[in-house]
């Protein structure tokens, strides 16, 4: 059993996609619930033989697949993958269940869209040869791109060429930098390629002798553009959220779910385990722009007048504790970041399914529209509540505990940086908060009146979306110990890949270079938002109005 | 008892052949188009078979035993047979060639009847001269002498001026073939000019001669000549024309444009691969020696033609036209190939081979969608005829998707696969000292980011857009649907599965790779 279930629970979907291409429009939605229900069976199947206290990767198949480069298809899974796969397989049923309602047009296609979707996500996840990973991370593009430019908003196609265009020359760059990695393998092993594309024999050699440095410099930095364009670390976000606000409902949940958490998988299995002396010496840039992601996403998400936005820039904001954590070098933080990429999957993947829901009855996101939703679609309201209350961090949910973490953890690295970081879930209270007073609490406004019997509460069905992410953020958030068990072997796996890693003494040239080149993007971001000119986001605040 | 001489050259002598039964068949029932169909693709069926028979190990170690020569090397791979006077060559790569070449004009002949008809364009003519160009094209790649290498490129690239204007009541096919046509002469002229450099130089013409006189030069340490040089220059610009690497680019868009679909296909595929086999046997058999010399300026040219060729693209609203620059920017992705085996590395042929392929496949596929899409007259292949394509043809906005998608390079296709082995070579070759080739390769996947932009914008239109009109679906033939199966099966098996179809490349390589 061991030896397929990885398989199994990697391309099942492609089962039920393939079926759903060959059968009738009208059984498509069940179909594809169905089998997404099965792969999340068996994901957890695997989770439950999943052994936490081992150590390496576990259920590993191993297939000769390229001879002449010594590329195999090989899948593994340590804690990390483990955690990742759950809550890929978990959002994707929940995703497909709220795309019953809303997806009316070509149901078939969007289906089949979203289960290769996952066929690609889970491979990421499992994907233990480089050239292998990257296969699914492209394959992961496709179906996204179909999904936002089909079945999105008015700007879809703007949205999604430009989603298309910044990860793929992410990703492109990073297909130079596995090759030359492997390459680089090769030519230490007397040409052979047996195992140039083999993360384990990688990562064992990156740990006894190690890369050449400047292999190390360049090739970390094509791998970290691709994650960092992912995850979206401020200055490669932009595309984040013209990508949230024009896809479906359902392509956010999975877009800020499951798509991001690719970049801050990498950086833990690739950028840390295979280059750690450049991740040492890189690892101050990075903690300064997670801390400028913390803050700035905080303060974009404030005065955000669409409530789609704001909680994609929320995103933002959260996702920069994932990265500080990460590049603090502690087991704290590391921890608290691979928690962290579960509970803002989870939580925000809720949030968008909330915004989602009322979309569907308003056909507008205009927070300055809204108003006493309370009384109105009070279900909603108790549930919004809820999991905004869980995104601000509130202790005993889950928000809590991963953002908590990673300050203790940034905290023994330096208090400074813990302090900022620590203001800044104060913001993150407000803008949630301030959201939730105009949008929930007071008179109701005129518009949502105007819309009389249109604006109905819940259904069951959107309920029943919503109810296994509220269980898991209140399990998570009082027993966080379930996550941690299983992640605590992998995150400090990749701590020893880079403690014992020196940092690479850099040419003064190369950080000025790169702080110049920061500094040109923000000074070309402001200059493009100048006063009086719409930019596409980051717009400035809304008057306020029916605010009590 | 055959002539040994006769059997190597039966490949040849049999696609001659075939042409000129095209030509009997069409006297006979004039205007059938049945007839033509069956015996070209017949026809190309025994060509295969003699050019796989002829270049097989066993055959070529028996005419080298016969001929009373030793085999060499102890490697099967790196055989080599030569006939009438050491002027015609067959080795691996000769039939490697030969195999894309037939495979590439089954596949037109294959994809072209509907278009065709629509505009009431004779079938057996097109079939005829299309097998006449394929003849030339084998001839360069089994060339060993530069003379019958010129005869060879003038052989192949004179039916595809003809093929442009085929269209004749057309303007712009005739305007695109006079365009193609003067272009095409002077580029040739070009070349013999550096030809002759080249022979005044080295007082030879046998490929092996040149080789020999070159290697003579260099490792004596003496200076190049400047006559040698001119030559060079000459040469590479009569190449740089033929392959369209900017900035000797400006002849494909209107050649391609204008031309009738199914010929624009072949034209962005055949004539393309085809010089390639010439750069191959020219620089790379004859003036491999100086290799140090031309290697900047392939780099050159690939960075320019990609970047250019791609810039273009970004901006056409025809899909043909657009099709065409994209095809200049693959022949950028090409060099870079050419560029990495000029620095030594072996990987950089095999992924230029492993490129043609994939591209002729993918390519072909592409303006098969185009073609058939176009079967009612007076269509025109402007973007928004793609507009909710999946609407009225799910199929083919579903193969046109995944021709795209393997132009732009995903995986797991054909062309993601052939992008990694050219960017893979020069990689390597940077690693091993040559700076501009790790630029090169980063150059190169910026690129393909960037087309990225307009060949999904297709898809948008496909799949994005509504119809402007209603229009009923039009029926495709079965030969349409059977070529585009081909296509489209092997543009994902030569991604999916490309263990197999590396070792080919790889025994192909080894002939002339050493």
């Amino acid at each position: 059993m061991n030896d397929w279930i990885l398989t199994l629970v990697t391309f099942l979907p492609l089962v039920g996609a393939v079926v759903i291409g060959f059968s009738p429009v009208r059984w498509a939605r069940i179909l594809a619930l169905g089998t997404a229900l099965i792969t999340w069976v068996v994901s957890l199947v695997m989770a439950g033989q999943f052994n936490a206290g081992a150590p390496g990767f576990q259920m590993v198949v191993e297939q000769p697949w390229i001879g002449a480069f010594g590329i195999e298809y090989k899948l593994g899974a340590d804690g990390l993958s483990v955690a990742l796969v759950v809550l890929t397989t978990t959002l994707t049923w929940i995703s497909i269940l709220a795309s019953f309602a809303p997806i009316q047009t070509r149901v078939k296609e969007y289906m089949i869209s979203f289960l290769i979707l996952e066929v690609g996500m889970t491979g990421v996840f499992l994907a233990l040869d480089t050239f292998l990973f990257y296969i699914f991370w492209e394959v992961v593009l496709v179906p996204m791109y179909l999904i936002i430019g089909i079945w999105g908003g008015k700007n879809r196609i703007y949205a999604t060429i430009k989603f298309v265009l910044y990860t793929l020359v992410g990703s492109l760059l990073m297909l130079v930098a596995i090759l030359a990695t492997a390459f680089a393998y090769q030519g230490a092993h007397d040409g052979q390629w047996a195992g140039a594309f083999d993360f384990v024999q990688l990562k064992a050699f990156a740990g006894t002798t190690g890369f050449a440095d400047g292999l190390q410099l360049l090739s970390f930095a094509a791998f970290f553009l691709a994650f960092a364009i992912k995850v979206p670390m401020f200055p490669f976000h932009t595309w984040l959220p013209d990508a949230h606000v024009e896809a479906p409902t359902a392509g956010s949940v999975i877009l800020a779910g499951v798509l991001l958490k690719l970049g801050g998988y990498g950086f833990i299995r690739y950028c840390l385990q295979l280059y750690p002396d450049a991740a040492q010496t890189y690892a101050p840039v990075i903690i300064v722009l997670s801390l400028i992601a913390i803050i700035y996403g905080a303060i974009v998400a404030m005065v955000q007048p669409d409530l789609k936005k704001l909680v994609a820039y929320s995103s933002v904001s959260h996702m920069g504790f994932v990265t500080l954590g990460i590049f603090v070098f502690q087991q704290q933080g590391m921890d608290g970041a691979i928690l962290q990429m579960v509970n803002h999957g989870v939580i925000t993947g809720a949030l968008f399914l909330l915004v989602g829901v009322i979309y569907e009855r308003t056909h507008d996101r205009t927070i300055a529209k809204m108003g006493g939703l309370a009384g109105i679609t009070p279900v909603w309201a108790a549930t919004f509540g809820f999991f905004v209350f869980a995104s601000a961090g509130l202790p005993a949910l889950s928000g809590f505990v991963g953002e908590f973490l990673t300050l203790v953890g940034t905290f023994v690295f330096n208090p400074w940086a813990a302090a900022i970081a620590a203001i800044v879930m104060v913001l993150g209270a407000v803008y949630l908060l301030w959201m939730y007073q105009r949008v929930v609490l007071g008179e109701p406004s005129a518009f949502l009146l105007g819309l009389k019997h249109h604006l109905t509460d819940m259904t069951p069905t959107e309920i029943l979306t919503l109810a296994p992410l509220g269980a898991l953020a209140v399990v998570f958030g009082l027993f966080p110990g379930i996550v941690l068990k299983t992640i605590e072997g992998a995150g400090a796996t990749a701590l020893d890949a880079v403690s014992g890693a020196a940092p690479i003494a850099l040419d003064p040239i190369v950080p000025a270079v790169a702080l110049g080149a920061v500094v040109a993007v923000v000074v070309v971001r402001l200059v493009a938002i100048r006063p009086g000119q719409a930019a596409p986001d980051d717009a400035g605040a809304q008057p306020v109005e029916g605010a009590a | 008892m055959i002539p040994n001489d006769v059997i190597v050259v039966s490949p040849f002598i049999a696609a001659v052949l075939v042409a000129l039964a095209v030509l009997v068949v069409d006297l006979v029932a004039p205007g059938k188009r049945a007839p033509v169909i069956v015996v070209s693709l017949v026809g190309l069926a025994i060509v295969a078979g003699l050019t796989l028979y002829v270049g097989s190990h066993d055959e070529m170690g028996r005419i080298i035993k016969s001929l009373g020569l030793t085999s060499g090397g102890g490697d099967p791979d790196s055989l080599r047979v030569t006939a009438f006077g050491g002027a015609y060559v067959v080795d691996g790569l000769t039939t490697f060639l030969d195999i894309i070449f037939i495979g590439i004009v089954a596949l037109t002949i294959v994809f072209a009847p509907d278009y065709l008809e629509a505009r009431g364009l004779p079938m057996a003519e097109f079939s005829m001269v299309l097998l006449f160009a394929m003849t030339g094209a084998m001839l360069i790649s089994a060339s060993a002498d530069l003379l019958v290498l010129f005869v060879a490129l003038e052989l192949m690239v004179l039916p595809g001026y003809m093929l442009a204007g085929y269209h004749k009541t057309d303007g712009y096919s005739t305007e695109g073939a006079i365009k193609y046509f003067l272009l095409g002469s002077f580029s040739s002229a070009i070349f013999l000019f550096g030809l002759a450099f080249t022979w005044g130089a080295t007082g030879t013409t046998s490929i092996a001669g040149v080789s020999a006189a070159l290697q003579a030069i260099v490792s004596g340490g003496a200076a190049v000549s400047p006559a040698l040089v001119m030559g060079l220059g000459f040469l590479t610009t009569g190449v740089a024309f033929k392959i369209a690497a900017v900035p000797f680019h400006y002849w494909t868009p209107d050649a391609y444009q204008g031309s009738p679909t199914p010929v624009t296909g072949y034209l962005s595929v055949g004539p393309k691969v085809g010089a390639f086999a010439l750069i191959l046997r020219l620089f790379v058999d004859a003036l491999g020696p100086l290799r140090a010399d031309w290697l900047q300026v392939v780099v050159i040219l690939a960075i320019l033609t990609m970047t250019l060729g791609n810039l273009v693209a970004l901006t056409q609203n025809n899909v043909k036209r657009m099709l065409a620059y994209s095809s200049i920017a693959h022949t950028g992705y090409m060099l870079v190939g050419l560029a990495a085996f000029a620095a030594g590395r072996i990987e950089g042929l095999q992924g230029l081979l492993y490129y043609g392929a994939a591209y002729s496949v993918m390519n072909l596929g592409a303006f098969a969608v185009v073609a058939a899409i176009q079967r009612r007259s007076g269509v025109t292949s402007g973007l928004e005829t793609f507009a909710g394509l999946v609407r009225r043809e799910p199929w083919l906005a579903i193969l046109m998707t995944l021709f795209l998608l393997s132009l732009t390079g995903i995986p797991p296709t054909a062309g993601f696969f052939g992008k990694a082995y050219v960017i893979l070579a020069a990689v390597q070759a940077s690693e091993a000292g040559w700076t501009s080739l790790g630029i090169l390769a980063v150059v190169a996947v910026l690129n393909a980011a960037a087309a990225a932009f307009y060949y999904l914008r297709v898809v948008v239109y496909m799949f994005m857009r509504e119809p402007r009109s209603e229009e009923a679906p039009l029926g495709h033939g079965a030969l349409m649907w059977g070529g585009l199966a081909v296509a489209s099966v092997l543009t994902v098996a030569l991604g999916l599965v490309p263990g197999p179809f590396l070792d080919i490349v790889g025994q192909a390589a080894r002939a002339i790779g050493g």
